[in-house]
Parts: C-alpha cells; sequence; structure tokens
C-alpha cells in the first residue's frame, strides 16, 4: 500500500477529528453489533428448532396440565416414534421476584432431547437419584450453584401432599446451554414430582414432547392429535418446534427482526453524516495538496482510493473496536436483566462480523462520494497552492 | 444587562452564518433525529404497554388470587372460598345487597394475529356483575352475549388485531363452537380479550376452580382492614392488592426488562451523537475563528462568545431530536400492538417528547462545552494573527 504513508499523514493531521469520528463510528457499530446479534440469535434459533420433533400441551387451561394418559395415547399414533413429557415446577428462590423454573422429565426425555446438553449419563443420574436435578451452565451461574450444591425452590404453585411449598434439590451435573432455551434450563425427576404431590393431583403433566418419524407429516399429525382431544376433557394444542420458534412468533409477536434492524441502521445513518462531513472536510482543507498529487502525475484511481482509504480506517477500525465491544456487552446481558426473563444473548456470528465490515465498507464508499466527485471536477491550475 | 446584550447580539451573528456550514451542522441536526426517532419509537411500545396496564382498574377495586400466583391464569381458588371472600365485610353492596364481586376466569385461546404470528387471546369470564364492576364497559356495535348461552362478545383492539373474531365468526371451544355476537369497549386492557358468560365458560372449558376473585371496596381506605382479614383467614391462602397493583406488579418485569434495553440502546446512541457534536463544533469554532477575535477585539467578553456556542449546539441538537420526534410520533402514535395477550395502542405522548428535547439539549451542552472554553479562551492576537 504505497498510499498509506499518506492517508496516515492525512489522519493524524488533526488527531481529535480522528479520534471523536473512530469514537463515534464505534458505538455505532457496538449498537449494530448487538441489534444484529440478536437478531442472529433469533434466526439460529429458529434453524435449530427441529420439525420433526413436536409437543402438545393444554389447549384452554395452561397451567392446569394434562393427564398422563394424552402422552400414552399420543405415543399410540402411527408416525409417532418417541414420547416424552414434562411436568413445570414454576416458583422462586429466597425473592418472589427471583423466579426460577423447573422441567421434571421422565426418563425418554433424553431420547426425545438428544440434541440438549443434558447426556443420557446425566438423565440416568436423575432416575436414580429422585430428588436430583442437571443444571444448565447459564441458571448453574445465576444462582451461583456447582455440582454437589442444594437447590430450595419456593413454589406456591406445587404444593406436596403434606402441604410444604419448599422444594429442595440435589443439583447432580452441570451441562451446557443450548440456543432453544435462552434462560438456560433445569431438568428433573418427574416421577419424584409426581409422587410427591397430593393423590387427586397426581398423573398429570404440563407437556408431552415427542419425536415423529417423518417431519413432513408433523403438522398432519399434530392436527390428528388435536382433532383426536378436540371434545374430550383434555384439549390440546399440538405443533412442531419450527412452527413454535419460528422468527415470527418470537416475544409475543413483537416483529424483533425488523425493530432490531432499524435500530442498527438508525445507528449507521447517524455516523454517515459524521464520516462524510469529516472526509469532505478533510479534502477541502487539503484541496491544495491534491492538487500537487494531480500535477505530479496522480490519476484518477490513486486520488479516489486515497479519499476512500482514508475513510475506510476509522470505518473499518470504528467497526472492529464497536464489535468488540459488542461481544464482551453481549456475555454481560442477561446479567442485568431480571431473572426468568429470558432475553437470548446476542450471538455475533461470522456473518454478524461480515456484516459490520461489509457496512464499513459502505459508510466509508458512501463518505467518500461527495470529496471525490469534487477531486474529480477540481482545476488542478486554480486549485494549486499560491505561495509568494 | 450589557452581558445579556451581548449573549443576544454575538449569537445572532453567529446563526446567520450558519448556512455557511450547513452540512457541517447537519451532523448534530441527523444525529440527534436518529437518536431520538430510535429511542421515542421503542419508547412508544415500552409506554403503550405500561399505560394500559396502568390504566385498568379505578382505586376501589380489589384483586384476589391464589397465594404466589404470577399471572392470573396461575390463579386456582375454589368455589366455596370465592364465596367466602366475595361476602366478605368491607366489599361494596348493590341496591339488592348481592356483593359487587364476581369469580375471575382467564384462558388463553390460541389463535392468529392478522398479520399471521401466532397469539393468544385472552377470553374472559363476565358474571352478573361484570357490568356493575366495569362501569366504563359499554357495546360498540352487535348485542350482548345472552347469559348462559354459548355465545362470546369481543373488545375492539381484539376485534382489530386478530383473525376470525368479527361479528358472525365462531371461536372453537370444547363444547362447541361459540358464535361472537357483540363488539365492546372497555378503554383498558380488557379491550384486547374476549368476554362469554362465567358459569357457561366454566363448564365448556371444564374448570373446578375460579382464577382468582374481582371485587369493589365499600370505600378506597378499607383496603387494609379487608386485606388484613383476609390473610388472617390460612383457609383461605390467597393474595390480595388493589387491582392497580396487581396490573404493576405483573408488568413489573417486562418494564423493567424493556427499559434496560431502550435505555441502553438510546444511551449507547447518544453517547455516537455526542461525539459528532464535540467534532461539529470544534469545526464550527474553528470556521469562526476570525469572527470571534474580531468580536474579541472590540470589546465583547469572552462569556457571550462561549454561551453563543453552547447555543448553536443546543438549536440544532433540538432541531434534530424534534425531526427524530416527529417520525416516531407519525409512524408509532396511537399503533395498535401486542405482546403475547396484552394488546395495547403505542404512544408519543408531549411528556416524552419533552424528555427527549431534554435529550438533546444534555447531549448539546455536553458536547459544546469544551469548544466553547476553547473558543472563549484562544488568546485574541493570536487568533487575529492565525486569520
Amino acid at each position: 500500500m504505497k498510499f498509506f504513508p499518506l492517508v496516515w499523514a492525512a489522519l493524524t493531521r488533526k488527531p481529535a477529528r480522528a479520534v471523536l469520528t473512530l469514537l463515534a463510528v464505534s458505538v455505532a457499530f457496538t449498537v449494530f453489533g448487538l441489534m444484529i446479534g440478536l437478531s442472529a440469535t433469533i434466526d439460529g434459533v429458529a434453524q435449530q428448532a427441529r420439525a420433526d420433533r413436536l409437543f402438545s400441551v393444554p389447549r384452554f387451561s395452561y397451567d392446569d396440565g394434562l393427564p398422563i394418559a394424552v402422552a400414552q395415547r399420543i405415543s399410540s399414533i402411527p408416525g409417532v416414534k418417541l414420547v416424552a413429557f414434562q411436568a413445570y415446577i414454576p416458583g422462586y428462590v429466597q425473592n418472589e421476584r427471583n423466579h426460577i423454573y423447573l422441567n421434571m422429565g421422565d426418563a425418554a426425555m433424553a431420547q426425545v432431547y438428544p440434541d440438549w446438553q443434558a447426556t443420557p449419563a446425566m438423565w440416568e443420574m436423575v432416575e436414580h437419584d429422585r430428588t436430583g436435578i442437571v443444571m444448565s451452565r447459564l441458571q448453574a451461574q445465576r444462582w451461583h450453584k456447582k455440582v454437589g450444591d442444594t437447590l430450595t425452590v419456593i413454589s406456591p404453585q406445587t404444593t406436596k401432599a403434606d402441604g410444604s411449598t419448599t422444594w429442595t434439590f440435589k443439583v447432580l451435573a452441570i451441562c451446557n446451554d443450548v440456543l432453544l432455551a435462552p434462560d438456560g434450563f433445569i431438568f428433573g425427576n418427574y416421577d419424584y414430582l409426581d409422587k410427591s404431590l397430593p393423590l387427586a393431583k397426581q398423573g398429570r403433566v404440563n407437556e408431552v414432547d415427542y419425536v415423529v418419524a417423518d417431519p413432513a407429516k408433523a403438522v398432519g399429525i399434530a392436527q390428528a392429535i388435536d382433532q383426536a382431544f378436540a371434545s374430550s376433557s383434555s384439549p390440546t394444542q399440538s405443533e412442531n418446534e419450527k412452527a413454535a420458534y419460528a422468527v415470527s412468533n418470537n416475544f409475543g409477536g413483537m416483529d424483533v427482526d425488523l425493530l432490531t434492524h432499524e435500530i442498527a441502521l438508525a445507528g449507521l445513518g447517524m455516523i454517515l453524516f459524521l464520516t462524510a462531513n469529516v472526509i469532505a472536510q478533510s479534502v477541502r482543507e487539503r484541496f491544495a495538496e491534491f492538487a500537487t498529487l494531480r500535477a505530479l502525475g496522480f490519476g484518477d484511481g490513486a486520488v479516489i482510493a486515497m479519499v476512500v482509504l482514508e475513510a475506510a480506517v476509522p470505518c473499518l477500525a470504528g467497526a472492529g473496536l464497536g464489535m468488540v465491544l459488542a461481544a464482551f456487552l453481549a456475555h454481560h446481558i442477561q446479567a442485568i436483566m431480571p431473572p426468568g426473563f429470558g432475553i437470548p444473548m446476542p450471538t455475533i456470528t461470522a456473518a454478524v462480523y461480515a456484516g459490520a465490515f461489509a457496512s464499513a465498507f459502505a459508510l466509508a464508499f458512501a463518505s467518500a462520494v461527495l470529496p471525490v466527485l469534487r477531486l474529480m471536477r477540481m482545476d488542478i491550475a486554480t486549485a494549486l497552492p499560491r505561495r509568494a | 444587562m450589557n452581558g445579556l446584550r451581548q449573549v443576544w447580539i454575538v449569537s445572532a451573528l453567529n446563526f446567520r452564518s450558519l448556512r455557511a456550514r450547513l452540512w457541517q451542522s447537519l451532523v448534530i441536526v441527523a444525529g440527534m433525529a436518529c437518536v431520538i426517532g430510535v429511542l421515542l419509537s421503542m419508547l412508544s411500545m415500552t409506554e403503550g404497554l405500561h399505560n394500559a396496564y396502568i390504566n385498568t382498574g379505578d382505586p376501589r377495586a380489589v384483586f384476589v388470587i391464589s397465594a404466589g400466583a404470577q399471572w392470573e391464569t396461575q390463579g386456582s381458588l375454589a368455589r366455596d372460598k370465592a364465596r367466602i371472600i366475595m361476602d366478605m365485610p368491607g366489599v361494596a353492596k348493590t341496591a339488592d345487597g348481592s356483593p359487587i364481586a364476581e369469580p375471575g376466569l382467564e384462558v388463553g385461546v390460541p389463535t392468529l394475529a392478522k398479520n399471521g404470528a401466532r397469539a393468544w387471546i385472552i377470553l374472559r369470564g363476565f358474571g352478573s356483575q361484570g357490568q356493575t364492576l366495569r362501569p366504563e364497559f359499554h357495546l360498540v356495535s352487535g348485542r350482548m352475549f345472552r347469559p348462559g348461552s354459548h355465545e362470546l362478545i369481543v373488545g375492539v383492539h381484539a376485534n382489530e388485531r386478530f383473525r376470525g373474531v368479527a361479528v358472525g365468526d365462531k371461536l372453537a371451544l370444547p363444547d362447541g363452537a361459540w358464535p361472537i355476537v357483540g363488539v365492546y369497549a372497555t378503554g383498558d386492557l380488557r379491550d384486547g380479550e374476549m368476554f362469554g358468560d362465567l358459569e357457561t365458560l366454566m363448564l365448556s372449558i371444564r374448570h373446578k376452580t375460579y382464577n382468582s376473585v374481582l371485587l369493589r371496596l365499600a370505600s378506597a381506605d378499607g383496603f387494609a382492614a379487608f386485606a388484613r382479614q383476609l390473610k388472617t383467614n390460612p383457609a383461605l391462602n390467597a393474595d390480595v392488592m388493589t387491582q392497580h397493583d396487581w396490573n404493576v406488579k405483573r408488568s413489573a418485569d417486562f418494564n423493567q426488562f424493556m427499559r434496560i434495553i431502550v435505555y441502553g440502546v438510546g444511551l449507547l446512541l447518544a453517547i455516537g451523537a455526542l461525539f459528532g457534536c464535540f467534532n461539529t463544533m470544534y469545526s464550527a469554532v474553528a470556521a469562526r475563528n476570525s469572527e470571534i477575535a474580531t468580536l474579541r477585539a472590540i470589546g465583547y467578553g469572552a462569556f457571550p462568545v462561549a454561551v453563543s456556542v453552547i447555543l448553536e449546539a443546543c438549536a440544532l441538537s433540538v432541531t434534530g431530536a424534534a425531526i427524530g420526534a416527529a417520525f416516531a410520533w407519525g409512524r408509532y402514535d396511537g399503533v395498535l400492538d401486542g405482546f403475547g395477550g396484552d394488546i395495547f395502542r403505542m404512544t408519543v405522548s408531549p411528556a416524552m417528547i419533552g424528555t427527549a428535547l431534554l435529550w438533546a439539549v444534555a447531549v448539546a451542552v455536553l458536547g459544546g462545552i469544551l469548544p466553547a472554553l476553547r473558543a472563549a479562551r484562544r488568546p485574541v492576537v493570536e487568533a487575529l494573527r492565525a486569520t
């Protein structure tokens, strides 16, 4: 890059201006990284969701659950391969605002959710140690638990046969998180929960999870199941993960994808005026210098390259800095959110980085257009420096 | 007086030369327009939802739910318990002596929004005291459901937002399809829901217990006594709060969550705009170098010069903020949005716009103060010589 010394000299001519520009661009790309990263997470979830895995929940009384017989009935439907079921323990830790949520599953969960990071060996441990749980890393961090610790959950909704609402669990294993559970997860033993409840409340599940042999038939099977239970005492609402996690269905129907892109764009728009102006100013101040360069025989291409490069340096450096900051912040977002809210962590994927640098280039080119046009129309003779 | 006059003259001179620095000045205008546009657009959502929650409930309205329930469908109050609660002293009575109270039943029914997104619509039991408890309830079109019949009425917002809930449509419930016969309005979150006859719905959904009890106290200051009475009955095992407090509690987490995001993004963008403002004002001061030096030389003080720089930054910043606010207001004010089953209108209120303009002034003052000091402090002789 033979022009680089020249460009560097131009940039360092006004160091304060260069630094301020760099900082502003960095901030815009921090916002860009967080927003597009969030959108990438949502897309990733939608992609990772499986079309062949379905779940049925109560259609009308979500919190009351379904009789366990529904699971048996579903397993007899042709095309259904594996069936598991789970019941939830919603509650809190110490303080009512520390929401926590446990998924108490049966042994088949290990086969229905092989892609989740709780291994069959971990499920085996939960099978044998009935008060045991497997926590994902995120949850373990939130409640400061390590293997062997005790987790005490108060669940006013889940009263034991003896009238107590305090549930004590032993942490048997800690596993990695999965994209599908942005807030982390805790697995426990369904049978332990069931047998602890009063007799009248036993034998109910909140959710039946099952895998079908042919993903193409998933929608048809879901409809068949809902029809079969439509006029029973427990109507179901069934669908596959693919549909449930579709981008448009996230966040209670808010169009987060559109929102994140608009915010990222607004950030870039804000910066475009700044960079364009800085470059224009810098070129205006050095008009005579450019005239000298042209007089020395620098061609159009060389002059364009220099201006674009001068714009590209703060844009690209700012993009780099901003993305690093975004990646750092992304890891700490969950710590400042109310527990149990489940905001997905923005994932700064390679595609997000690529998008950022492509935007940085576009920004540099857009900023350079007007100054370059001006230089192209320059009359060298009048623009040359006049000195006595 | 003389100082103020100087400020006025220097600033006027300054603004007259703005045209020469048009493109530069646009950096601040465009920057603030983006910051405030984004901030208010996001706030329109949180404020809209917040207003919808806070609007619901008069001060005498009291909400009782089984202990520890975080949302209404989690609540479970047996019929006998609900009866005890409704008959407790302190509850307002109608002319014929029956308590102004009603058990609550809330059912989420899966449905589709008009844009095709999956959603659920809240179906609520409406009993004999439904109208008395909600004086603002009125029919907008169609007719009321007949008590005891399989008929539903739909709120104006739900009617606007969801598919298949217009008058004449039918909603599939476990014991058949219930026709929708009317549209109602209440002016609060209930507008995003549907009402059906309470006891008929209980049978249809096969609910054995209610979710909650809604009642009106005879007087607003009777709450403490009523709550004490209810809490001291261990058999009830229920939480009691004013309906307003229940709504605040229910929306607290979402509010905290949204505020962190909105103000986090707003703050980041504002920092970006601040750097832009710094940059622009430094070059503005540089461009006005000889003008400032001349003013100082003919006796104008340093203070008016500094003030004129900050005033310029404020004017540009507020102009940008106004553009951003106009955009957010035009695009989002009054637009219907939904978060889960809660339907609300987004809002960009004058108070929000006022706050946004204050942000703009704060950014301008912060971004203008160092350039202003530089302009004021530069030795006159040196500045004159440089030109």
